[in-house]
């Protein structure tokens, strides 16, 4: 697949249909756009796949060989074979849920793909209380989406973990809450009380700006002044809330 | 959920099951309503619609703007039609002719199809139990066909059959309270929502599915045609709504009450009264008498809120 075919209509198959697709696109989005069910924790279409979750394994075949990977970061190519569901992706698929239990036992969304595989309980330890899954996501979407990169991994192996620098309250935060809306485990926490808001799991408290016209708080004041700055209006602007405006 | 608003929807899902190109009225409360239902449902859903204006601009033959199945039934069967499909998915699974997963059912209607015409089907699928999600779209009377009033009307509004003029004031009966309706049917879970408030709707869609039993959304969708109001008000009249404590964001899990944006200091109704023309007869003694019944009823849920209900 070279630069040039990026982008070009092509054609491959899944489970023995031929099915058309674009050249590059992410294999996962292709599948699900055809009607195909692949599960996914750390995969959003907004931001760029990480693979993981390892949820979305399918097996893709090329010529003689024929290979387990994750379908989120695996591009669509001329003339491949996907195979969804076997015997060999299932079992993987189970284990991998194990794992999932035993690092967010409470999470819904996890128990419910658990359920749906027959996995009702996990061999491993039991992870108590933090219950994030190391997927990423929330990052990404701090990266691509927001453009704040407030949080990152931090450590390695079995210490690494999802937070801000040093652990504190970071300064590049605005407190838009978007971590919080696409984390597969619920795990980070958003609170508005007296007129502050926190990102429980960043640490991060930012008074709410009151709105000028009806008296409500709406926005941390911190949020407004950088969207005013980013978009070149003045402060003032961002006065009143979407409703006096 | 809402203070998340920012950059949410650049993160809700891409594909719409309900597309462009159909024939609402511009400005359609309603039909932003129901794209955002089925957008968030996703592609394993069925939906069952009750005659209405969502039939009507969706599925004029030979086009139409649904991308999942989709039946039009007559007006008052919706609910049953949407159990009924519900049972015949189930026994499909287990004969094995379908392979077995989760298919979302819905049923769906305005607010002449549920409140009134609808009611004794809807009362029945809710009794029997079926695992699915009904959703009122409640435009507060019966647009598709001119405007004439329903039980959801609210008192003082005027509409073509209770008509504001020398000897009438309007609607005369106080809009009929569906939401608890529902939930004296003691199902796991009953909510009302707004589409100005995507994220709230958002939340409680999901939790509608997710729901072991049947679900019942109360939708608030603004008509700018029958509210006699400018269309590019539709969404900023669904927060004068809240904000003003006319419709109320609750939602009530297994009998619990919880109000998902609790309004403790309450704009005065006169606001979301203002733009629209149904209400502009009323005097000020008549608004009043509308602010003090809202008050009240808001009052009576702020104080039950995360009581158990049933």
């Amino acid at each position: 697949m070279s630069e040039l075919e990026m982008g070009k209509p092509t054609s491959f198959r899944v489970n023995g249909h031929e099915h058309q697709g674009v050249v590059g696109e992410s294999l996962l989005l292709a599948l699900r756009r055809l009607g195909y069910e692949v599960p996914s924790l750390c995969y959003h279409e907004a931001v760029s796949p990480y693979g993981a979750c390892r949820l979305c394994l399918v097996e893709v075949g090329k010529g003689k060989r024929r290979k387990l990977t994750t379908s989120c970061n695996f591009p669509v190519q001329p003339g491949i074979e996907v195979f969804l569901d076997t015997d060999k992706v299932v079992a993987q698929r189970k284990v991998i849920l194990q794992l999932l239990l035993a690092q967010a036992p409470e999470a819904a969304r996890v128990k419910e793909l658990a359920a749906e595989y027959g996995v009702s309980d996990t061999p491993f330890e039991k992870k108590q209380g933090n219950a994030c899954i190391l997927c990423g996501l929330c990052a990404r979407v701090c990266r691509e989406i927001v453009r704040a990169d407030a949080i990152a991994f931090s450590s390695r192996g079995t210490t690494k973990e999802m937070d801000t620098p040093y652990r504190e309250a970071n300064e590049a935060c605005i407190g838009c809450g978007a971590c919080v809306f696409v984390c597969p485990t619920d795990c980070i926490g958003l609170k508005d009380e007296n007129g502050i808001r926190e990102i429980v799991r960043w640490h991060r408290k930012l008074p709410l700006k009151k709105c000028a016209a009806c008296g409500r708080p709406f926005a941390p004041t911190f949020q407004l002044n950088a969207f005013a700055a980013q978009i070149g209006v003045e402060r003032t602007h961002f006065d009143k809330c979407p409703d006096c405006r | 959920m809402e203070a998340m608003n920012v950059f949410a929807s650049r993160l809700f899902p891409r594909e719409n099951r309900f597309v462009s190109g159909h024939r609402a009225c511009q400005g359609c409360g309603e039909a932003l309503a129901v794209r955002m239902v089925h957008q968030l449902l996703g592609r394993n859903t069925m939906v069952a619609s009750a005659t209405g204006c969502m039939e009507i601009i969706s599925s004029s033959y030979p086009d139409t703007a649904w991308s999942v199945p989709w039946l039009h039934v007559a007006f008052e069967n919706a609910a049953a039609v949407a159990s009924g499909i519900e049972v015949g998915l189930n026994i499909l699974m287990e004969k094995g002719k379908l392979p077995k997963r989760r298919i979302t059912v819905v049923g769906m209607g305005g607010d002449g199809g549920t409140s009134d015409i609808g009611l004794q089907a809807l009362s029945g699928a809710l009794e029997r139990g079926h695992r699915m999600i009904y959703v009122c779209y409640d435009n507060e009377a019966y647009m598709n066909t001119g405007i004439q009033r329903s039980s959801a009307t609210p008192f003082g509004a005027s509409t073509t059959t209770s008509p504001a003029g020398k000897f009438s004031p309007g609607q005369q009966t106080w809009k009929k309270n569906l939401p608890m309706i529902a939930v004296a049917h003691r199902i796991p879970y009953v909510a009302t929502a707004c589409p100005s408030y995507p994220f709230d709707l958002a939340d409680k869609v999901r939790r509608a599915a997710e729901a072991k039993g049947p679900a019942y959304i109360h939708m608030f969708a603004s008509c700018p045609t029958g509210w006699r109001m400018n269309p590019e008000l539709a969404v900023a009249i669904g927060r004068l709504a809240v904000d003003s404590q006319v419709f109320p964001l609750y939602e009530v899990v297994d009998g619990r009450l919880h109000l998902t944006h609790p309004v403790r200091e309450p704009r005065p109704v006169k606001d979301y009264f203002a733009p629209q023309g149904r209400f502009r007869h009323l005097d000020e003694a008549a608004v009043a008498r509308i602010e003090r019944r809202v008050r009240e009823e808001y009052q009576r849920l702020l104080e039950r809120d995360g009581q158990i209900l049933f």
